[in-house]
């Protein structure tokens, strides 16, 4: 079922959370919603779940404007980051209680309570109390229970943040593949990128309030809108430098930059992937900087390098070796620079 | 086997793996103990079979050999008198009964609401309705004003003021603020007001009655209700609630399928403790109450009033009956009190 947000916007008071958030869910889509804490995300799903009341603006799900509806008539399920199950309710107890109130019959209730546990392989622990529970079974009773009426909607709100690291890359694959199998609906909300990229068709990133790009996970890291999403997105963070546009080049200190564009803006920000850049012989970079560090991570090397002022992350071949400040070159190829707008943020783009 | 640290820590190890000497000491420290709890008891029971000669002849203690033991206290009670001390019995049950119901029921929806929602009553506003209160008390007390009248152009003032002034007060109060005032009612002594509580029931003509006593006990137990179950609400997590909500669940069902069971064990204790403090007051009863709505602390204090003298055995015998019902509500209640209610419920 689809889910639309028209210039949705949130107020507590003077403060405004939230600043015309519109979107379009798909069905079947699994949208994230990504951002910092206080960027709104959080605020924007229970909107959507009908936990806070809308200041401005419209919510509709699957065609229906829902914006004064109470939580239980909009048909959506929401798996909490705390699980917030049922301490007095048996594991059995807690994945019916919404069949139950919908009066279903205690045999067809049964039948569906069993069906979900053993998709979630809770089948063993169905008499169990949440206290006797480890971390990841209780997400999955929150999974069990939120899936077991079919919604029209999951909203999801960081579900594995409280997880173990190892625990929560299975969880992420187990909730990927669980989505594909049921094709409902999902919004969730997280701050970790790596889940937001891995999980999302879409991602939505929220930065004070204010919807700053949406798109899937390949155009939001390869064609960021603006200088945030750019620095956002990725591990390490896009490099950047500040400098002014003069004649196609871009000018930071004494190394200067072919950008082969256009020079709409004076002061602009230069970005540089990490994965983008080369480590090469003093003479033959692009750029010329020293070596700060550089750490072994696995499958590569991060070298971190001093610009003049600037530091600058590089991935290099994971046999790269060096000394402390010893003279190095980066290059990199000029189709690969990003160039933003340093008052706005906005991305320029080469005409 | 020996003990982790946190066992060293916290967990006392229990008797039976002490040392035989330390042991001893253990069990005669308990030992000594219990007597000094149960021994009033043992004491009131044996003296509600003494005679009165056996009472005043010096301390005896067991009876059939110290003492021979008699029903005529128990007879006086229950042949003789046995109207008295039922009705006051009846009385007593009802008015404690009656008080604890409504001030468990009014006090615990009184702290859900402050538990969950936000309220900011204008300063201002309070402050009007206050001195509103005042003036009309003046024109009904000193100048003779009809009450129903003054009552009914003061609130209508109050209203027509505050609904034109009202959004000019910025300074309003909060949750804490009307917590406070709630707890604030119990900090004066009951002494203090119980005067002008007797000359209230007074002139609406309801001294003596049990719904004076009720109204004044369930009153008085409010802010204790609100307070421990405040607290009891606040730490049931508001997840649950919203998480019921979009179950599907209204609003009284969330209330009556989560948070009652999880506050079961605090609705238990504050019952057994308001029901308890009603049971034994004495002050309040004593002004409101002269013989049709008379309670036991009454019928107690009375046994020493008499012209024969200190009643020993007639004040034991009501004594022990009166422990019973406490006794029965202390049991049936403590199956609610259990410990760990709430773990599992949200990642700790």
């Amino acid at each position: 079922m689809t889910v639309v947000l028209d210039a949705v916007s949130k107020s507590f008071g003077a403060v405004k959370v939230l600043h015309d958030l519109s979107l379009e869910v798909q069905d079947g889509e699994f949208l994230v919603l990504l951002g910092a804490s206080g960027s709104g995300k959080s605020t924007a799903l229970r909107m959507i779940a009908g936990l806070e009341t809308v200041s401005q603006g419209q919510i509709s799900i699957s065609g229906r404007d829902v914006t004064e509806e109470l939580p239980k008539n909009r048909d959506v399920a929401m798996v909490f980051q705390s699980y917030a199950l049922y301490p007095h309710k048996t594991v059995a107890e807690n994945i019916g209680y919404p069949l139950k109130i919908r009066r279903l019959n205690r045999i067809d209730m049964e039948a569906q309570v069993r069906d979900v546990a053993s998709q979630v392989q809770l089948d063993e622990l169905l008499e169990r109390y949440p206290r006797e529970l480890s971390g990841g079974q209780r997400q999955r009773v929150a999974l069990a229970r939120a899936m077991v009426r079919r919604p029209a909607v999951f909203l999801m709100d960081e579900p594995l943040s409280n997880l173990d690291a190892k625990l929560r890359g299975h969880m992420r694959a187990e909730l990927k593949h669980m989505q594909h199998e049921l094709g409902i609906t999902t919004i969730y909300v997280t701050h970790d990128q790596v889940e937001a990229m891995t999980l999302a068709h879409r991602v939505a990133l929220l930065e004070g309030g204010k919807l700053q790009q949406l798109a899937t996970p390949r155009t939001i890291y390869e064609d960021p809108a603006n200088l945030f999403v750019a620095q956002f997105i990725g591990s390490p963070p896009m490099n950047v430098a500040h400098g002014t546009l003069d004649a196609g080049t871009f000018i930071s200190g004494e190394n200067r930059v072919a950008t082969g564009g256009n020079d709409t803006v004076k002061n602009a920000v230069i970005g540089l992937r990490a994965e983008d850049c080369r480590v090469v012989a003093p003479e033959d970079g692009d750029i010329k900087a020293r070596l700060f560090a550089n750490e072994l991570i696995g499958d590569h090397t991060l070298v971190t390098a001093k610009v003049g002022e600037d530091m600058l992350s590089i991935k290099a071949h994971k046999d790269f070796e060096a000394s402390f400040d010893q003279p190095i070159g980066i290059a990199f190829d000029s189709e690969k620079i990003y160039l933003f707008d340093k008052d706005t943020g906005a991305r320029i783009r080469n005409v | 086997m020996s003990r982790t640290l946190k066992q060293k820590l916290f967990e006392p190890p229990s008797i039976r793996q002490m040392a035989p000497g330390t042991k001893i000491i253990v069990y005669s420290i308990l030992l000594l103990w219990t007597l000094f709890v149960l021994f009033p008891i043992y004491w009131v029971f044996i003296t509600s079979f003494k005679t009165a000669v056996d009472v005043n002849a010096g301390p005896v203690f067991l009876p059939f050999i110290d003492f021979q033991p008699s029903l005529h206290a128990w007879k006086e009670l229950f042949v003789f008198d046995y109207k008295d001390t039922l009705k006051a019995y009846s009385n007593s049950l009802i008015i404690a009964l009656s008080s604890t119901i409504a001030s468990v029921l009014i006090g615990s929806m009184a702290a859900y609401a402050l538990a969950r929602f936000e309220y900011k009553p204008k300063f201002g506003v309070i402050l009007m309705f206050v001195i509103m209160m005042i003036i009309v008390f003046f024109a009904v007390g000193r100048y003779g004003v009809d009450w129903r009248l003054s009552c009914a152009v003061g609130v209508a003032i109050f209203v027509f003021l505050a609904r034109a002034l009202g959004h000019h007060f910025t300074k309003h109060l909060s949750n804490g603020d009307i917590l406070f005032w709630m707890i604030s009612q119990r900090i004066l002594a009951p002494i203090v007001v119980v005067v002008p509580i007797y000359l209230m029931f007074q002139q609406v003509r309801l001294l003596d009655t049990h719904l004076a006593i009720i109204l004044t006990y369930t009153v008085v137990n409010l802010p204790i209700v609100i307070w421990l179950m405040y607290d009891f609400f606040r730490s049931i997590p508001y997840d649950l609630e919203e998480s019921a909500q979009l179950d599907g669940a209204t609003r009284l069902g969330v209330f009556w399928d989560i948070v009652l069971p999880l506050s079961r064990t605090g609705l238990a204790a504050t019952t057994l403790l308001v029901m308890i403090l009603a049971w034994n007051e004495y002050l309040l009863a004593l002004f409101l109450s002269t013989s049709k709505a008379q309670t036991m602390p009454i019928l107690v204090a009375a046994m020493n009033a008499g012209e024969r003298g200190i009643l020993w055995w007639s004040m034991s015998v009501v004594i022990i009956v009166m422990i019973i019902p406490v006794i029965v509500l202390a049991i049936v209640l403590q199956r609610y009190i259990s410990k760990g209610l709430l773990l599992g419920a949200v990642k700790g």
